[in-house]
């Protein structure tokens, strides 16, 4: 029964997302957006398997996002290979290098994690901006070509919403299965107590590993996606700043749900665009906003609402007891 | 060559050992994670320019009026920001991502209020250089080293002789115990974090004579810092100049010897190294918290 309602409450929420192009059809610059938070809703959810679920923290999620879209846009460059199949490639890259960072990470806590995650996102900013013989092209960026579909090239905002619009619903469902899955649940159990799932049997590293290259590949094929959108890849776009947007998005968003990172990214993407208009201010405006979100709501916003339908649940019970 | 080198290496070694003291003396006061230290830095800069340039004051009453307004943002943020935090008992993430959200305030706040272009910041003693050996060497820069050395002797003595000190780590270790042992915690956390406000705000109008003040002078010097602070042991008061130390010579000799394209690198590996390595660093200092 509740299987059922959750598959009809994702059916009008694609059914809906399919509409948007059409209601805004108008004005592509509203595409664009809707697209950069299809982008980052698949970017998120990849930092919630790993957060929300794992419970390791990472500052350094721009690193892989870097290498899903640099390792795609030089694959297909240099080896002509078709830019769905470079797109996958880069994003297994990603997942390599994940794996390698988890492997190499998985004894420490909270706060030295997240200094090496973000020592890692530095590193691979430094070596895209500064290539050996310049074949990332370093701070003047490259030009690529958008994604081409079996002979069917993606080259407008509104094609490229339906691919990505595919993407989300692929991505997110894998999401699903593997959180509901016996993997899921190692997760959540490291997350919880690591020394507990350790004397369960679970092998900490080992799951550690999975969450990390699960993660990296979602980051990276949205990095991949976003070079191949923009048809244009520039370090700017990896700055540590990018890092800090994935976790503000997630945490906004409320972590460790399906509902989250989209409602995260939409919200932090559409706060962030419209403050674009403040120029000089727009940083300031967003770390004040973001200082008080912390502060007032730090549930995000699934999270309040939770917390809210909590509420008049109790509210109804108690009614009904006072009546009885 | 060689000497020169070791002093412009000493330099920013101190100047990273300053930051990393801030960091390791907030950690060691409250288990925390600061990501403002490197903007207060800025800020400590920017603040310093002006009392001493734009308002003539003398340079030690500029420093001395700097530091203080340091001291008193750094004891606001905890008071404002980290201890209702805290009483509300969030997950440690959104501490951490307070203090990024701040650190955004701060770094914007003053590209708003002195714009973003390069500010020179005057000489200080009035000479260009002085002669040591060979070689002529900034006087900022001597101070500099001098500095950052008091700041260490002075900050071991006051957490290991002083009343407020002992009260500091006796918070940091068991903050209940602490507590009701008649120690006022949230006094002893303030305060830590407006002492290591105001070390960053020292590092800043140091640096500032030398390097020029600009608003990204602090975000990537306070990313550095934590490489400093991991390499001497992560909350050990020596460790932090040591490691400061050590970042400052090996980034400077290899700028010049190796190649300066891959400068930047040299902090983050050694982090890494050092994390994956030897994560007590080389004081092996235990973490506060597992």
């Amino acid at each position: 029964m509740k299987l059922q309602k959750n598959k009809l409450t994702a059916l009008i929420l694609i059914m809906i997302a399919m509409l948007l192009p059409l209601i805004f059809s108008g004005s592509s610059y509203f595409v664009l957006i809707f697209c950069f938070i299809e982008i980052y809703i698949i970017g998120v959810s990849g930092l919630d398997i790993l957060f929300g679920y794992c419970g390791q923290v990472s500052l350094g999620h721009a690193a892989f996002y870097a290498i899903g879209a640099y390792g795609s846009v030089l694959l297909h460059k240099y080896t002509g290979m078709p830019v769905l199949v470079t797109m996958i490639i880069g994003s297994a890259l990603g997942a390599v290098v994940g794996a390698i960072v988890a492997y190499s990470c998985s004894k420490l806590v909270f706060h030295f994690l997240s200094l090496a995650t973000q020592a890692v996102g530095e590193i691979i900013y430094i070596l895209v901006s500064h290539s050996p013989n310049n074949v990332t092209g370093n701070y003047v960026g490259m030009y690529t070509d958008p994604v081409n579909l079996f002979g069917f090239k993606l080259d407008s905002e509104y094609k490229f919403f339906y691919f990505a619009l595919g993407c989300v619903v692929i991505f997110l469902l894998a999401k699903q299965f593997l959180v509901n899955s016996k993997t899921g649940r190692a997760f959540t159990a490291i997350r919880e107590n690591v020394h507990a799932a350790d004397g369960m049997g679970i092998n900490v590293r080992a799951y550690k590993v999975k969450a990390f290259a699960t993660s990296a590949f979602y980051t990276a094929f949205a990095g991949a996606m976003f070079a191949h959108l923009v048809e244009y890849v520039s370090p700017d776009s990896f700055l540590y700043k990018q890092s800090v947007m994935f976790l503000t998005m997630l945490l906004f968003g409320g972590s460790g749900s399906l509902l989250g990172p989209i409602l995260g990214a939409s919200a932090v993407l559409l706060v962030n665009e419209s403050l674009r208009s403040l120029q000089d201010y727009q940083m300031l405006v967003y770390g004040i906003m973001m200082l008080i979100v912390i502060v007032v709501m730090p549930g995000g916003i699934f999270g309040l609402g939770k917390g809210v339908m909590a509420k008049i649940k109790n509210k109804k019970l108690n009614g009904g007891e006072a009546n009885a | 060559m060689y000497l020169t080198l070791l002093v412009s290496g000493l330099v920013i070694g101190s100047i990273y050992g300053l930051i990393a003291l801030g960091y390791s003396l907030i950690y060691k006061s409250s288990g925390l994670l600061s990501f403002v230290q490197g903007d207060i830095m800025t800020l400590g800069a920017f603040l310093g320019l002006t009392f001493y340039s734009y308002l003539g004051l003398p340079f030690v009453v500029s420093l001395l009026l700097t530091v203080a307004c340091a001291v008193a943002l750094g004891f606001a943020l905890e008071k404002g920001v980290i201890r209702p935090l805290l009483n509300k008992n969030v997950a440690t993430v959104y501490i951490v991502l307070a203090t990024i959200a701040i650190s955004y305030i701060v770094q914007n706040g003053s590209m708003i209020a002195w714009g973003s272009i390069t500010l020179n910041f005057p000489s200080v003693f009035g000479v260009g250089t002085v002669k040591i050996g060979k070689i002529n060497v900034q006087p900022e820069a001597l101070m500099c080293i001098l500095v950052g050395f008091i700041c260490m002797i002075l900050l071991h003595f006051y957490m290991t002789k002083t009343k407020l000190g002992t009260s500091m780590r006796a918070a940091s270790m068991d903050a209940m115990a602490a507590e009701s042992c008649g120690i006022d915690v949230s006094l002893s956390t303030g305060i830590s974090w407006g002492l290591s406000a105001g070390l960053a705000a020292i590092a800043g109008i140091l640096i500032g004579p030398i390097y020029g003040v600009y608003t990204t002078l602090g975000a990537v010097i306070g990313r550095k810092g934590f490489s400093s602070a991991v390499i001497g042991g992560y909350g050990n008061m020596y460790g932090a100049i040591v490691g400061g130390l050590i970042l400052g010579l090996v980034e400077t000799f290899s700028a010049s010897r190796v190649s300066s394209t891959y400068k930047n690198l040299i902090a983050y590996c050694l982090l890494l190294v050092f994390l994956l390595v030897k994560p007590t660093g080389i004081f092996n200092e235990k973490a506060v918290q597992d």
